[in-house]
């Protein structure tokens, strides 16, 4: 991240169809739109996208994505999604790098911000599908950019452009591969503008990729090696301050009275900032401002007045089906006779935890603003800051930076608006870091939920009907993406439902939601609805099976899903199941088994474990993950580790506690992670 | 104040009961050593003082004025042609490609660093030991386990190939 690249203003060309041409001294080719969802994450998200509820961009005024060669053979590629851990860049450079035939030391990836010309809409980083929906676009710019080289080299080197050949940055004629110019040289020596090929230029076929499917270090890692990287906790500007926000003691409560107090004569204090039910302080360093914050006479009113008991007793599935959403119903006709075997399970409350807080550094300077923010979508706090201030968005450079990880929490922008306020008051660019206590109380969580399993079975233990009912607070609704009265259409969360259908061959099937709000923040959470719904169904299985007396692979192999889906999950369960030894664990270990379909991708994981309930060792893990192509196989494997991790920690430790109206949990004392 | 970081002398303009971790961070700018939770839980926020790993989020800035202190910037060094030398543990990081997000990462280096100095032939055990007390959110645990061992081989490998030319 370099301020040079984050405050060039391009000009841009439009050219063939949506490919746009950078004006200057360069070759800078970008792409103008594509669908940045993919199908199944449009079905998943519920038909309301489909039918225009979500604003789209106007017109190809500018790139989204874009890449620029400069002559000293540099090639910098301008991406919309951010990097929190995922390894995003690095897959889309190595896609870039493919297609265009670049030499892999020669790339940069630079993130790119809405102050270059970004449609907000189109530069988000959340659901899954950065992948997915870059894949095809980034290799359309570099197979453009590709035939534009070959046409121009072929022109300096008077050749015809079938004996040019693109390797490495560089480009040769057939016959006399000793002699190469750079591309950068081609870019040097071409005369006149840059134009758009009339053909749509072919993609390389997948015999040929030599960098999609390899894994390739990631790009990011020298300068987070080094201490370099700049994450939105670590921005800096001259003269800044740093500010601190009074909470409230309850979700929801209002400020019906502030006064500074004695705040204003605190050591270090720069101004104390109290305005439309929001009270702050801006000091010379984070501790001034939050000990002056004690300062501060302030008084709340209302909120939420909710206990843990209540949030439990409100999170169930009611057994009268009051409320029922249809979510998936398979086999018509009544529910069978038979035996039935019930189970249900809670899912607590839970916190990101990711180890960067929320942070944002904001200058007001007038009707201009420049915001260093960690987020996964700089078009939310934009507007918002925009409307705080009420100047156009335009006016607001977000320059987005590392993120210390997201999980979902950073689509959540209070921080960015927090550090405005401040910073329009103080007269001095403010820094707002949230402290850990803040980061578990305030921001929003996953919301707990209640699953009841019933399967009915015959007399020869056969399964005829399973039936899953979840009860759950809202996670996509809620958060301001879409107006509140979709919710009330739609009736359940889709989010909520991630993970929650059955995919097996039972001849019965029916799942039912119970949309249950909270006037609790709640909202993405890795996985989303995942998390609780798979836990739920697949460990309800291993309760059948061992109700029945029935191996568990055995009982999933005897209901795998009908069709291609099936035979996805046959190979991942024997895969996982061969790489364990299923069923000859170690004397004094067990093993437990789950197998998943989410979004186009099939997993399967069997766990290890030792000792007792009360002192349990988790040994192992082996997980087969059929995902289709993989573009960075290393970095796939180590997001599927993570994931594990993540999965363990949230299921063995990790519980938010409601006091009253307010997470009563401060810290990791109270909220301890796995560690190694 | 006066504190002596990554071997150079720095004048410190803050107030006494000032935590270590703000006055490299906020006060001096070097922002790779990070704040996670503020009660020395997570590491993040692990610096070297006198080449003991130490959680600067708890540590007042005036209880090292007499120490020398090391954070992530200065685990490198520099050659005579001044071009940037990585410490093993670095290089290992970067070889088993651990981080994810890296926001733990200066902390977990830092701790492995201090470790080898004081074990440079330590068993898996001991690795996880040393290392279970810093929080990785992303989960990089296994990579981190074969970074330290990692490092420890190339650190042996340098030491006796420097006996084998004395």
């Amino acid at each position: 991240m370099s301020d040079e690249n984050t405050t060039t203003q391009r000009r841009w060309k439009l050219s063939r169809r949506q490919f746009l041409i950078g004006l200057g001294a360069t070759l800078t080719v970008g792409i103008a739109s594509a669908p940045i969802l993919t199908r199944e994450a449009r079905l998943a998200v519920n038909q309301y996208f489909q039918t225009g509820g979500l604003p789209t961009p106007d017109g190809p005024a500018s790139p989204f994505v874009w890449f620029e060669i400069t002559p000293d053979n540099h090639t910098t590629i301008y991406v919309p999604k951010v990097e929190m851990g995922q390894g995003i860049h690095t897959t889309l450079a190595q896609i870039a790098a493919d297609e265009l035939e670049l030499d892999w030391s020669t790339i940069t990836v630079e993130q790119a911000n809405l102050s270059q010309g970004f449609d907000e809409q189109m530069i988000f980083t959340f659901g899954s599908t950065s992948t997915m929906s870059l894949f095809k676009p980034m290799r359309q710019i570099g197979a453009t950019m590709r035939v534009m080289l070959r046409d121009a080299a072929a022109e300096q080197l008077n050749a015809s452009a079938e004996q040019i050949v693109l390797e490495n940055s560089q480009v040769y004629l057939r016959e006399n591969p000793e002699n190469r110019l750079s591309y950068g040289e081609v870019i040097a020596a071409y005369q006149g503008d840059w134009v758009i090929p009339e053909d749509e230029p072919v993609l390389k076929s997948r015999d040929k990729w030599n960098m999609i499917g390899r894994t390739m270090n990631r790009v990011d890692f020298q300068e987070k090696i080094t201490g370099r990287a700049v994450y939105g906790y670590d921005a800096r500007m001259d003269g800044m301050a740093y500010g601190a926000v009074a909470r409230p003691p309850r979700y929801g409560a209002s400020l019906v009275r502030a006064e500074a107090g004695t705040a204003s004569d605190m050591p270090g204090v720069i101004a104390v900032v109290i305005e439309d039910g929001f009270a702050g302080i801006v000091a010379q360093t984070r501790q001034q401002a939050r000990n002056a914050l004690s300062n501060l006479v302030l008084e709340w009113d209302g909120g939420s007045t909710m206990t843990q008991d209540e949030l439990e007793a409100y999170m169930r599935v009611p057994e009268d089906a009051t409320g029922a959403i249809l979510v998936q119903r398979e086999g018509g006709g009544a529910q069978p006779d038979g035996r039935v075997i019930q189970a249900d399970y809670w899912t607590p409350m839970a916190a990101h935890a990711h180890l960067e807080p929320q942070a944002a550094l904001v200058s007001v300077e007038g009707e201009r603003v420049i915001a260093y923010i960690s987020t996964q979508h700089p078009g939310i706090p934009r507007g918002d800051i925009a409307s705080l201030l009420d100047i156009p968005p335009e006016n607001i450079d977000i320059r987005v930076t590392y993120l210390g990880a997201g999980f979902g929490r950073k689509l959540g922008q209070d921080v960015g608006v927090e550090a405005a306020r401040l910073s329009r008051s103080a007269g001095v660019p403010v820094h707002v870091g949230w402290s850990r206590e803040e980061d578990l109380q305030y921001g929003f969580h996953r919301p707990p939920s209640h699953n009841m399993l019933t399967a009915i079975l015959d007399s020869n233990d056969r399964i005829l009907a399973l039936e899953h009912e979840f009860a759950g607070g809202d996670v996509f609704f809620g958060n301001g993406l879409l107006p509140n009265f979709v919710g009330n259409i739609l009736g359940n969360d889709p989010m909520t439902a991630f993970g929650a259908n059955i995919y097996y061959n039972f001849d019965h099937r029916r799942v039912f939601a119970y949309r249950r709000p909270l006037d609790i923040p709640t909202g993405y959470w890795r996985s989303l609805g995942s998390f609780h719904n798979l836990f739920a169904l697949e460990t309800f299985l291993d309760e059948v099976a061992h109700e029945i007396e029935v191996d568990p692979l055995t009982l999933r192999m005897d209901y795998l899903p009908e069709g291609d889906l099936g035979e996805r999950f046959r190979v991942a369960l024997e895969t996982v199941t061969d790489a364990s030894n299923w069923g000859n664990a170690p004397t004094g270990s067990a093993q437990g088994l789950a197998v998943c379909y989410d979004r186009g991708t099939v997993g399967a994981l069997v766990i290890q474990v030792s000792g007792d309930l009360e002192n349990l060792s988790i040994d192992q893990a082996w997980c087969a993950v059929d995902p289709g192509l993989v573009v960075n196989p290393d970095g796939a494997a180590a997001q599927i580790q993570g994931q594990i991790v993540m999965g363990l920690s949230s299921a063995m430790y990790e519980e938010l506690v409601l006091g009253d109206g307010l997470v009563s949990t401060q810290n990791f004392h109270m909220y301890p992670l796995l560690t190694m | 104040m006066e504190l002596s970081i990554n071997g150079q002398r720095y004048q410190v303009d803050l107030p006494e009961d000032e935590l270590l971790l703000w006055v490299i961070r906020d006060g001096l700018g070097m922002t790779g050593t990070k704040y996670g939770c503020g009660i020395g839980i997570c590491g993040s926020c692990t610096v070297m003082v006198d080449g003991q790993a130490r959680r600067s989020c708890v540590t007042p800035a005036s209880a090292v004025t007499d120490a020398e202190i090391t954070t992530i910037e200065g685990l490198a060094t520099y050659d005579d042609a001044g071009q940037e030398v990585l410490h093993p543990v670095q290089t290992a990081f970067i070889e088993q490609q651990v981080p994810q997000c890296s926001w733990c990462m200066s902390g977990q280096m830092m701790t492995a660093a201090a470790f080898l100095q004081e074990n440079a032939e330590p068993t898996p055990e001991e690795i996880e030991a040393a290392m279970s007390a810093n929080y990785c959110r992303c989960g990089c645990y296994a990579r981190i386990r074969l970074a330290v061992a990692d490092a420890a081989n190339q650190i042996n490998e340098a030491g006796t190939e420097g006996e084998s030319e004395s």
